[in-house]
């Protein structure tokens, strides 16, 4: 099969190390109404990856109803005025009771809510506890359900998509943004624009209630269920202050539980409109109909004469290091994590390159923490920045007989590296033909060219992808050095360590004899000693012994513990006397 | 049964266009999606033959050129497989396929290897899995020869770096330890052995003792036993030129001798599964996983075609199928909900329909996926719903062809398993044929719901107790076998503890 040359007119120079970058030829078309349409014909293999993204996610959000703009997602999967219902009008009919007899639920809940809030009940959804007019409620809402069961066509919108060859039909929403994607054969081009104009225009939110509990479940799987999911989430919410990132995309359970379709009805009014939203073509089509049929289908939208509300609170400067101990099911590890900077920031090139220097097979931290000093089976770091704050973070999983502790101090040996030594010309070199090269490697496939589009759309415009190479190929070593001098420093991180829930949480079994109290002491004291100098050991050994002499007899056991360890470390530090 | 991919309709629509241009401006949006017409998609798909070759020394090479990016890729195949493990020495192949690339070469170090391939954004990899082992290099048009230096080198010379190695089987060991953490891999592990018993390789778990057991000297000789061009089938795709890439093979190649010890065959499993409700308590989690199956067919099976109709309509196509739309749409029960029916190439595959939900309303939701079994086992499926899962396979068959990669891979694939290539121009035209009686037909044939084994992992305590709003649904009424408890074995020995 000789396919023929697509559009992205790469233009490859033989230096001796470096390849150009490629330009992306991209069609800009800006709709009457304000949305924006991209389009890169790329003739070949004939079908086109079509999506299109509202610049919208978990950080447009506000306490009370986080996970709306992911539930949001579920719903636009639910149908339209034509997709979806036998009957348009009875179906609006029974969708408002549906919504009356709802709220007339939730004030019945309200008590018990209140009641479990007192500590008055255990479970304020025991179906024993509930009020007579409150089960009458709940039967009435049952019967209105199965109602308008008889006038639902399930998954319609997905049966048609699918019976006519779309593939990877699906959607996914993040902290800055709400990606809707499909793969369709190239003559279906125009059902792809009528699909999804209509669920623009037309969009009735129902089996809202039903779809909650979809996503109730979603939550169950990726986060409560999971070894380190639920750790990761708190991780999260103590890592940020004040930031919205500092919620889960899917929502807290009990905003889940809460939200109104009315409340996803106007997020969807302030964020849906179309200008604030990108559409991108990447496959088999010809531009001048892709423009005809934008205008004639999306041009169908009313324009919006406001601005979408933007974010307001950035996050506070930290001022003290956090830390978090957790207990669960996986191999004990430790996540550091700084302070950095959003996407697109000056700063945000040589954070990512030092975070390449870091990693893979012949990345610092793997050559040093796994195979050289043995502390870890694996490690790795790196820059994420999103639309309006960044973070670095470093990870480790301790190799048996090692703590997450020591793979934290030789973390900090490799971030203390690079604040005082340039790193050398051929690592960076390295880094520069490896970006070069993936570069190409982003545009092998249409689907994910479309969707880099998309996602760069939501934050800086799709053209980042012709220009941010040449910024990433600028940097230099002094510049990593720099912004490693400017974000990793101790009161600007949070620190996640990880042990193994069971018998074997504490790897020494010098602390069996001791309490609970007793144990944390000791751990915590390890934790603090993991981070001294030699010196600073010898000096503390001395603390702990004049201690000894003087605490009362029922601790006796624990100070014996800790000199025995404080002694270990020493000798572990070749400061032992 | 008339031709579902030809639209005739569409010719008509797209004469209209030709002749009157400002047409299509002036045309209205049609009122429903289904009163929109299409152009014909013409596509014929390449033939594994056009693009087969075979080299002096006979080893096959498929190459499919594409010069849009300046990347090429040389995927190799190998075979050889974990089957092939001494039974104290399980993880010896995939160990063995690792540290061919990690370990070096005889005349590289395996630390400069590594240095050379990252600097020059090299991606080579090399691996062992259940039924054949491969290769592969990706890397820029400019850097092919010093990549085909390097690749070969590895292929031909591996050096199984002794401090490599090390690190490596302390790394598989410590990994052991979390055999037991999450409830996805102790369902997946579990379900294997359900339907495979634990005598075969498919289940067969490497311990503590079998990796120590293993030494570079056993690496040395897998490798030497397996690895020769008798064994190999290459596919290149990418910025290549055909003529050359082939001379280049055949140089490359030379001198490497192709022995004729035949590579023992893949063995069946001998096993049948036991029927019945099995049960795997993890507490502290809030959603159980189930996953229910009986043993499927085999891929040269006559009726693969109206049986991957049959398992679209039932769970496989997504959104659309039954099992989603009762279990998600209908009933808000789970995030995800699906079957499959496997049709295996050395032996029957596997059917499985699995879910997850939270504790409370397990066997409610199983209770509703052994519904939808039976009910696509005793009513014809519906003429839309037929018409919808014959339009999917015959559209989006030219994804299979979508890049060079893809379409290189299958033909070597294809070649691998000695699979006859004239599958793919009969393809369209074999699903277009299924009827819904034919689905019916395999639906009562090939599902039976008194086999099913039924595996639920999760907090047994909440799944047993079941919905106080919906108490009419208990687990263990819902299967026909026994109801057995499988413990967490020793994540080391992975022996199973007597209750």
């Amino acid at each position: 099969m000789e396919r023929r040359f697509g559009s992205l007119g790469c233009a490859v120079l033989l230096l001796a190390t470096t390849v150009a970058a490629q330009e992306v030829s991209v069609e800009e078309v800006m709709l009457d109404n304000g949305m924006t349409v991209l389009l890169l014909p790329r003739p070949g293999d004939p079908n086109v990856a079509a999506g299109w993204v509202a610049k919208v996610g978990s950080v447009y959000e506000r306490p009370g109803i986080t996970g709306v703009a992911h539930l949001f997602e579920h719903m636009m999967f639910k149908g339209t005025s034509t997709i979806g219902t036998r009957n348009i009008e009875q179906d609006l009919q029974l969708i408002a009771q549906l919504d009356q007899v709802k709220a007339n639920i939730r004030a019945e809940e309200t008590d018990l809510l209140e009641a479990h809030r007192l500590g008055q009940i255990d479970d304020p959804n025991d179906p024993a506890r509930r009020s007579i007019r409150h089960r009458e409620l709940l039967e009435e809402f049952d019967v209105l359900l199965a109602e308008q069961e008889e006038l639902i066509i399930k998954e319609d919108f997905s049966r048609i998509y699918s019976g006519q060859g779309a593939s990877a039909m699906n959607a996914g929403t993040s902290y800055d943004y709400t990606i809707y994607f499909v793969n369709v054969p190239a003559n279906k081009l125009e059902l792809w624009f009528w699909l999804e104009s209509d669920r623009l225009l037309n969009p009735v939110f129902r089996e809202f209630y039903s779809e909650r509990d979809v996503v109730h479940e979603e939550r169950r799987m990726r986060t409560d269920s999971t070894p380190t999911g639920k750790f990761q989430e708190q991780f999260d919410a103590l890592f940020w202050q004040s930031s919205p990132y500092s919620w889960p995309v899917v929502g807290w359970p009990s905003d889940l539980e809460g939200i109104t379709r009315e409340e996803a009805l106007s997020f969807f009014e302030l964020y849906y409109a179309p200008n604030n939203l990108t559409a991108a073509l990447v496959g088999d089509f010809d531009p001048s109909e892709a423009r005809m049929l934008a205008e004639r289908y999306f041009g169908r939208l009313q324009a919006s004469d406001r601005p979408p509300p933007q974010p307001r609170t950035r996050e506070m400067p930290q001022l003290g290091e956090k830390r978090m101990t957790a207990y669960a099911d996986t191999n004990p590890q430790v996540e550091i994590r700084y302070h950095s900077v959003p996407d697109g920031h000056v700063d945000e090139p040589p954070l990512v390159v030092l975070g390449q220097i870091l990693n893979g097979r012949t990345g610092r931290l793997y050559r040093s923490l796994v195979e050289e000093q043995e502390v870890a089976t694996s490690a790795s770091g790196g820059q994420s920045g999103m639309k309006f704050e960044g973070m670095f973070s470093l990870a480790g999983v301790a190799k048996d007989g090692r703590t997450p502790e020591e793979v934290e101090q030789a973390l900090y040996s490799e971030i203390e590296r690079l604040k005082t030594q340039l790193i050398e010309p051929r690592e960076l070199q390295k880094v520069k033909n490896q970006n070069a090269a993936s570069n190409f490697r982003g545009l092998r496939s249409n689907f994910g060219l479309m969707n880099q589009l998309l996602v760069r759309e939501a934050w800086r415009g799709w053209a980042t992808i012709n220009t941010d190479p040449a910024l990433y190929d600028a940097v230099t070593a002094e510049d990593v050095m720099r912004v490693a001098n400017t974000y990793f420093n101790p009161e600007n991180r949070a620190v996640a360590i990880y042990y193994r829930q069971e018998s074997d949480e504490a790897p020494d079994a010098r602390l069996v004899g001791l309490d609970d109290a007793e144990q944390q002491q000791v751990r915590q004291m390890m934790n603090m000693m993991s981070q001294m100098s030699a010196d600073q050991l010898a000096q503390f050994a001395a603390q702990v012994e004049q201690m000894v002499a003087q605490v009362p007899p029922e601790n006796q056991d624990m100070a014996e513990v800790l000199i025995e360890i404080v002694r270990e470390r020493q000798v572990a530090a070749g400061s032992a006397r | 049964m008339r031709c579902r991919y030809c639209a005739p309709m569409a010719w008509i629509a797209l004469a209209v266009l030709l002749v009157a241009p400002g047409f299509a401006e002036a045309q209205t949006i049609p009122a429903h999606p289904t009163d929109l017409t299409y152009d014909l998609l013409d596509f014929t798909p390449p033939t594994s033959a056009e693009h087969r070759y075979e080299l002096s020394n006979g080893v096959v090479v498929f190459v499919v050129e594409d010069h849009e990016l300046p990347l090429v890729s040389v995927s190799l195949l190998v075979r050889t497989g974990s089957y092939l493990d001494p039974a104290d020495k399980v993880g010896l192949a995939s160990l063995t396929g690792g540290q061919m690339r990690a370990g070096g070469t005889t005349s590289m170090s395996a630390a400069d290897f590594d240095e050379q391939a990252a600097f020059l954004a090299a991606q080579i990899g090399s691996s062992i899995g259940g039924t054949s082992g491969g290769a592969n290099l990706g890397c820029l048009t400019k850097d092919l020869q010093v990549c085909l230096d390097l690749f070969f080198d590895m292929l031909r010379n591996p050096g199984f770096d002794a401090g490599r190695f090390a690190l490596a089987k302390s790394q598989s060991i410590q990994q052991m330890q979390r055999r037991n953490d999450a409830t996805r891999g102790i369902e997946g592990r579990e379900f294997g052995r359900l339907m495979r018993g634990s005598d075969h390789f498919s289940t067969s778990p490497r311990t503590r003792a079998t990796v120590e057991a293993i030494t570079r000297d056993d690496m040395r000789a897998f490798h030497r036993r397996y690895y020769h061009p008798g064994n190999f089938i290459f596919a290149v795709s990418g910025d290549v030129d055909t003529e050359m890439m082939l001379s280049e093979l055949e140089r490359r190649l030379d001198g490497w001798a192709v022995v004729s010890d035949p590579v023992p065959t893949v063995p069946k499993p001998a096993f049948t599964p036991e029927p019945g409700l099995y049960l795997v308590d993890k507490p502290d989690v809030n959603q159980g996983r189930v996953s229910l199956g009986h043993l499927g067919t085999t891929r040269d099976d006559p009726d693969r075609y109206k049986l991957l109709v049959m398992n679209d309509i039932l769970g496989g196509g997504g959104f659309s199928a039954r099992l989603l739309t009762r279990v998600r749409s209908d009933e808000g029960l789970a995030y995800s909900a699906s079957s499959s029916f496997g049709v295996g190439v050395y032996y029957p595959g596997v059917f499985q329909a699995g879910f997850q939900s939270r504790s409370e309303t397990v066997a409610r939701a199983t209770a509703i996926v052994l519904e939808e079994i039976e009910r696509i086992r005793t009513e014809p499926v519906q003429e839309e719903e037929l018409r919808n899962s014959i339009g999917y396979f015959v559209e989006t068959f030219s994804r299979n062809f979508s890049s060079a990669g893809s379409t290189a891979g299958l033909f070597a694939n294809d070649e691998y398993t000695g699979r006859d290539p004239s599958y793919l121009t009969s393809y369209r035209d074999n699903i277009a044929a299924v009827t819904a009686a034919d689905v019916l037909e395999v639906a009562q044939r090939y599902l039976d719901p008194r086999k099913l084994a039924i595996l639920v992992v999760g907090n047994l305590e909440a799944i047993l107790a079941g919905d106080p709003e919906q108490p009419e649904f208990s687990l263990e009424d819902l299967s026909l076998g026994a109801v057995v408890r499988i413990p967490l074995p020793e994540p080391f020995t992975m022996v199973y503890p007597v209750p």
